[in-house]
C-alpha cells in the first residue's frame, strides 16, 4: 500500500487531540495539497484527451466513380465499387449504403458526402446496364427524373496518422456500427450511460479483494479504462488506483458520454505487432480481418470486443480457441440484454473467428501507391499540419485498374517461375498506370505484395531502361524529316567506337548478328542496337540526352553512346512520364497522384490542376508512336496480341539490360499508358527479356482493362501515303500491294511506281497500324538484303 | 468550528476550481458548409442546353458538367469551373470543344501560356471543326497580347479569321 501524498500512517494522532490550532493548519494544508494534485490530474487528463481528439490525421480518398449513361461500367464491377466502400445488400435499398439487384441492374442509395465543389446529398438510384455499358440512370421514385450523371462517393484508401510508433484508423462515433457499441457495453460496463465515471460497488469489490490479499482486479467501468490506456503502466497499486479513479471522474464532468466512449473505441490498445501499438476499433478492424470496421459481421464485432479484457490473452492469432469462448460470452452477453435476437446469436456463434493469418502493414490496402502521395504532400506541408489537422486529400488512384494491376503482377510472376523453374518469390516487379490525356496515375503497385509496405519498386527501384530508351533517339531523328521517314534506311553494321578514355565500344544486337541496311520502323520494331547505336552518333549523344528534361526526366545520363541504348538507370514512374509524352502526341502533362486538397471544415485548399506542356511538335510523335504500334504488331512485342486484340493498336516498346537482369514494357493505348517492370531485388539474371517478362504482365493488365484503341488525332502536316510497308517504295493510290504510312509533308517519296507485287485476288490491307509483313509474299521470298535493289530498281 | 468549516469551503472550492474549466465543444464531425444541393443531377433550366450553338458532345454528363462549370465561372468561382472542366475531360478526353473552354477558363485566370498550350491542344483535336479552331486562334491571340507580344496576337487573329471564312464547296 503506497499512498505518498496521504501518509495517514505516519500521523500522530494524539498530537491532532491536544493542539487544535495545529489540527486546522495541517487539515487546511492537507486539503490545500489535495486540491492542488486534483487541479493537477485534471490538467493532465485534459490535455492526454484533448491530444487524442484534436489529432485528426490526414485522410486519403481514391477517385470518384463517375456513372453515366454511356459509361464502360459492369454491373459486376459496379457492385464491387460499392463493397468497397461499404454497401451491404438490402432487399429494400433505401437507406444510405444499400443496394439491391434488380433484373438489369442495381438500385442503391448514396450516402451524402462533401466533395471539393460542395455537398452531394444522398439519393435514390436505379441503373441498369445493357452489355458492359450503363443503359439507364434514374432517381427512384420520380419518373421523369432521367439523370446525366452520378458521382459515387469516393473509397478512403489510407490515411496519415499520428506518429509515436501508433497506427489510428480514427472513427467519428456514428460510423461505428451500432453491435460494437451494444457488445461493449453488454460486456464492459453496462451502466455506463448513466454513472459519473466510476462504479462504486466495483471498485468496493476491488478495494476488498486487494485488501484481503487476492488478487488485484478491475471492475473498471470505460471511462476508468480509457483513463488507464492513455497512461499506460503495468503497475497495479492503490496510488494508481485512486489517481484513475479521480480522473474518470474528472473527465466525466468535462466531457459528454458520446466524447468519452468516441475517444475510446479509438484509443483502447488491442494488440501487438511488433514495435506497433493496434490501438482503437478502427485499426484493429484492418489488423485482424483486412476490412474497415464497417463491413465486419456481427461475431467479429464481438471478436474484437471480446479482446478488451486482455489483448495478448485473447490474441485469435495465438490463442484462437480462448478467443473464441471469449466471443461466445460477449455474444451471450449480448442476447441477454436483448441487442441481439436469439437467431442472430446462434447464427453468429457457429461463424468461424474469420482473422485473416498475416496481418497488413497499415490501414491502406494500397500502400505503394499512398507513399508517393505522402511524398508529392511532403513538398507543400508540414508533416504535422499532415498527421493532426484532418486534411481530406483526393487522389487520382482507380482501384479496379489498381486491382487488374496488382492481379496481373502477382499471377504472371508465379505463372513465369512455376514454368521456369525460377526459386518461388525471387521475382519482383512494379507497375505504373496512368491516363493518356490527363497524366493522373490510376494504378501502382511497388511489389507482387502490393497489400504489404516496403520496398517501393515503382517509384524506388533505379533499373537500366534498355531499349526503352530508344524512342528518344528516333524521335529526335523524325523531327527532321529533310532527313529521316520511317522508311530511311539506317546502317547495321558492326560498330567499333573509340573515345578517347574509355575502352572501345562495340554494341552488339540481341541476336549477335548484323542485319545490313534497314529501314527506320523496322530497326526500331526489332530493336536493332547497332544501328540505333549509328542513327545516335549521328544525330550527337549530347544533343539527344539534352532532351531528356523536356520529357520529365530530370535525371541527366552520362554523356556516352551507350546510354543511347539505355545504359542508365531510371525507376518505373520516370519511365511513365517518359511515355507519357509520346502518348499524348508530344504534349507533356506532369504525372499527378492528387487532385485537390480540402480542410477539415470541407473548404478547399489547394488544388492540382492539369497543366501541359508542349515539348515535342506533334508529327514527329505521330510517327513516333506509328513506329511503335509497328513493334507490337511485327516486331519484338508481336505476342502482345495473345492478350490484347490488334485492333486496340497498342504502341509500346521492350527492354531487355545486359545479361538478362531487367525486363520491361512500355505502351499506351487510347486511354491509358501503362510501364511494367520485372527483375530481382539482389539484381542477378532473371533469364527473362521484355517480351517474355514484363510484358505478358502488361498484356494480362490491360486485357482485363478494356482499353480504347490507340487512334492519335492526324497531325496537320502529316499526310498518309501509300507505300510499300517493307521498302517505302510509293505505290499508286489504288495499289493493294501498299498501306497508308504517315509521312510529314514533303518527305514522302516522289517518285511513283507502279503496282508491281499487286498479287490478284489479295485482300488490300487498308489499315496502316495492322501490317503484317509476312502477309506479303515479295517479301517472304526475297532474302531480307534485297529491298535495297528494289528502291534502285 | 466555525472557521474550520469555512476553511472547507474555501478548499472545497478551490478544488472545485479544478473541474471548473469551461468544457469545449465537442468536435463536431465535418460540418457541411451550406445549404445541401444536389451536385450531380442538374437538370438544365428547360431541361435542355440553353445555348444554341455547336454539338459540343452528345453525352449528357458532359454537357451537364459544361454548364455547372459556366455556372461555376459566372458565379466567380473558376477553381471550380476548372475541377467540372476536368471531370468532363475524363469523360471525353479527345473533344476538342472541352479543351477549348479549359483553356479559355485559364486565360480569364490569367494563366497566359496554359491559355495558349491548352487552345493548340484543343485545336490538335478539332479535325476539320473550324468554329472551334477559330475560337482557340482567338485565345491564342488574347493570351499573346496579355503577354504583350502584339505581332504574334495579330498572326494568331489572321489565322482566326481565315477559319471563319465561309468555305465554298
Amino acid at each position: 500500500m503506497k499512498f505518498s501524498v496521504f501518509p495517514w500512517g505516519r500521523f500522530p494522532f494524539d498530537f491532532l487531540r491536544s493542539h487544535g490550532k495545529a489540527l486546522r493548519v495541517t487539515v487546511l494544508l492537507l486539503l490545500l495539497a489535495l486540491s492542488g494534485y486534483i487541479f493537477y490530474l485534471d490538467v493532465v487528463i485534459r490535455e492526454a484527451f484533448e491530444g487524442r481528439k484534436f489529432a485528426l490525421p490526414a485522410r486519403v480518398y481514391g477517385r470518384a466513380l463517375e456513372v453515366y449513361p454511356g459509361a464502360k461500367l459492369t454491373p459486376v464491377q459496379l457492385v464491387e465499387e460499392l463493397r468497397n466502400i461499404g454497401y451491404h445488400e438490402h432487399p429494400v435499398p433505401d437507406e444510405a449504403g444499400t443496394y439491391k439487384h434488380t433484373l438489369n441492374g442495381l438500385e442503391f442509395t448514396t450516402r451524402e458526402f462533401v466533395f471539393g465543389d460542395g455537398p452531394q446529398i444522398s439519393q435514390h438510384l436505379r441503373i441498369e446496364f445493357t452489355g458492359d455499358m450503363v443503359s439507364l440512370l434514374q432517381e427512384r421514385g420520380s419518373t421523369a427524373a432521367d439523370l446525366p450523371l452520378v458521382r459515387i462517393e469516393p473509397p478512403l484508401i489510407g490515411g496519415i496518422y499520428p506518429g509515436h510508433n501508433e497506427d489510428r484508423a480514427l472513427l467519428r462515433l456514428d460510423q461505428v456500427p451500432k453491435p460494437l457499441i451494444d457488445a461493449l457495453i453488454s460486456i464492459e460496463d453496462r451502466k455506463f450511460y448513466t454513472h459519473w465515471g466510476i462504479d462504486p460497488r466495483g471498485i468496493a469489490r476491488a478495494l476488498y479483494k486487494t485488501l484481503t490479499g487476492q488478487r488485484i482486479e478491475g471492475g473498471s467501468t470505460i471511462t476508468q479504462q480509457l483513463v488507464k490506456n492513455f497512461f499506460l503502466t503495468s503497475e497495479r497499486t492503490l496510488t494508481r488506483k485512486g489517481t484513475e479513479v479521480l480522473m474518470a471522474m474528472l473527465l466525466e464532468l468535462h466531457y459528454s458520454k458520446d466524447e468519452i466512449l468516441e475517444t475510446y473505441l479509438n484509443e483502447i490498445f488491442l494488440g501487438q505487432d511488433a514495435t506497433r501499438a493496434i490501438h482503437g476499433f478502427g485499426l484493429a478492424s484492418h489488423f485482424y480481418f483486412d476490412r474497415p470496421l464497417d463491413r465486419l459481421e456481427l461475431q467479429e464485432l464481438a471478436t474484437l470486443v471480446g479482446m478488451v479484457k486482455g489483448p495478448a490473452v485473447y490474441d485469435p492469432r495465438k490463442n484462437p480457441d480462448f478467443t473464441l469462448q471469449r466471443r461466445n460470452i460477449v455474444l451471450q452477453e449480448m442476447v441477454k440484454l436483448e441487442a441481439i435476437t436469439q437467431a442472430q446469436f446462434v447464427e453468429a456463434r457457429q461463424k468461424p473467428l474469420g482473422v485473416i493469418r498475416r496481418a497488413p502493414t497499415g490501414t491502406s490496402p494500397y500502400p505503394a501507391f499512398l507513399q508517393f502521395v505522402h511524398r508529392q504532400l511532403q513538398r507543400d506541408y508540414r508533416e504535422e499540419d499532415l498527421r493532426s489537422e484532418g486534411l481530406r486529400i483526393f487522389t487520382t488512384l482507380d482501384p479496379h485498374i489498381q486491382r487488374q494491376a496488382e492481379e496481373a503482377l502477382k499471377s504472371r510472376l508465379a505463372d513465369i517461375e512455376r514454368a521456369r523453374r525460377i526459386t518461388s518469390g525471387t521475382l519482383e516487379g512494379a507497375v505504373v498506370v496512368s491516363s493518356t490525356q490527363t497524366g493522373e496515375i490510376q494504378a501502382l503497385v511497388g511489389g507482387r505484395e502490393a497489400r504489404f509496405a516496403g520496398y517501393n519498386r515503382a517509384i524506388d527501384a533505379q533499373r537500366p531502361i534498355g531499349s526503352l530508351a530508344k524512342p528518344i533517339v528516333y524521335l529526335t531523328a523524325l523531327e527532321e524529316p529533310g532527313r529521316y521517314t520511317l522508311f530511311t534506311p539506317l546502317d547495321d553494321s558492326a560498330l567499333v567506337l573509340r573515345q578517347a578514355g574509355t575502352s572501345d565500344w562495340k554494341p552488339q544486337n540481341y541476336d549477335h548478328e548484323f542485319h545490313g541496311q534497314v529501314p527506320l520502323r523496322t530497326a526500331l520494331a526489332n530493336s536493332y542496337n547497332v544501328s540505333t547505336a549509328r542513327l545516335g552518333i549521328e544525330l550527337g549523344v549530347e544533343s539527344i540526352l539534352d532532351k531528356l528534361p523536356l520529357y520529365g526526366i530530370e535525371r541527366q545520363p552520362p554523356p556516352f553512346a551507350s546510354s543511347l541504348l539505355g545504359a542508365f538507370e531510371l525507376s518505373p514512374i520516370e519511365v511513365a512520364q517518359l511515355y507519357q509524352t509520346f502518348a499524348d502526341s508530344g504534349f507533356r502533362t506532369p504525372l499527378r497522384a492528387i487532385r485537390e486538397i480540402l480542410a477539415a471544415d470541407g473548404k478547399p485548399l489547394q488544388r492540382y490542376p492539369l497543366n501541359v506542356e508542349p515539348v515535342a511538335p506533334a508529327a514527329p510523335v505521330y510517327l513516333l508512336t506509328t513506329a511503335l504500334q509497328g513493334v507490337v504488331s511485327e516486331g519484338t512485342a508481336k505476342s502482345l496480341n495473345n492478350w490484347v486484340p490488334a485492333e486496340v493498336k497498342v504502341a509500346g516498346k521492350t527492354g531487355t539490360t545486359d545479361d538478362l537482369r531487367d525486363s520491361w514494357f512500355a505502351g499506351y493505348s487510347g486511354d491509358h499508358v501503362a510501364v511494367v517492370w520485372v527483375g530481382r531485388d539482389d539484381n542477378k539474371p532473371t533469364g527473362l527479356t521484355g517480351a517474355s517478362g514484363a510484358m505478358t504482365i502488361w498484356g494480362e493488365m490491360m486485357r482485363n482493362i478494356r482499353p480504347e484503341p490507340l487512334e492519335p488525332a492526324l497531325p496537320e502536316d502529316i499526310e498518309l501515303v501509300n507505300v510499300d510497308p517493307v521498302t517505302g517504295v510509293r505505290y499508286i493510290e489504288d495499289c493493294a500491294s501498299g498501306v497508308q504510312m504517315p509521312f510529314i509533308k514533303g518527305s514522302a517519296p516522289t517518285e511513283v511506281s507502279g503496282c508491281a507485287f499487286a498479287a490478284a485476288g489479295e485482300p488490300a490491307v487498308g489499315d496502316a497500324a495492322a501490317v503484317n509483313v509476312e502477309v506479303k509474299p515479295a517479301v517472304k521470298q526475297e532474302p531480307q538484303k534485297s529491298w535495297l535493289q528494289r528502291i534502285f530498281d | 468550528m466555525e472557521r474550520i468549516s469555512s476553511f472547507f469551503v474555501a478548499v472545497l472550492l478551490l478544488a472545485l476550481a479544478g473541474c471548473a474549466g469551461a468544457p469545449k465543444q465537442p468536435t463536431a464531425a465535418l460540418p457541411m458548409p451550406g445549404e445541401p444541393v444536389p451536385a450531380e443531377t442538374v437538370v438544365l433550366p428547360g431541361g435542355e442546353v440553353v445555348e444554341p450553338g455547336p454539338m459540343i458532345s452528345a453525352n449528357k454528363a458532359v454537357i451537364a458538367l459544361l454548364e455547372r462549370a459556366r455556372r461555376d465561372e459566372a458565379a466567380g468561382k473558376r477553381e471550380a469551373a476548372g475541377a467540372a472542366l476536368e471531370r468532363a475531360l475524363r469523360i471525353e478526353p479527345r473533344n476538342a470543344w472541352l479543351w477549348h473552354e479549359l483553356a479559355r477558363l485559364r486565360l480569364t485566370q490569367g494563366q497566359y501560356a496554359q491559355a495558349i498550350t491548352l487552345a493548340r491542344k484543343s485545336n490538335s483535336f478539332a479535325g476539320r471543326e473550324r468554329r472551334v479552331q477559330a475560337l482557340n486562334w482567338k485565345v491564342i491571340a488574347d493570351a499573346r497580347i496579355a503577354q504583350g507580344d502584339s505581332t504574334g496576337a495579330e498572326q494568331a487573329l489572321k489565322v482566326a479569321a481565315e477559319l471563319e471564312r465561309p468555305v465554298l464547296e
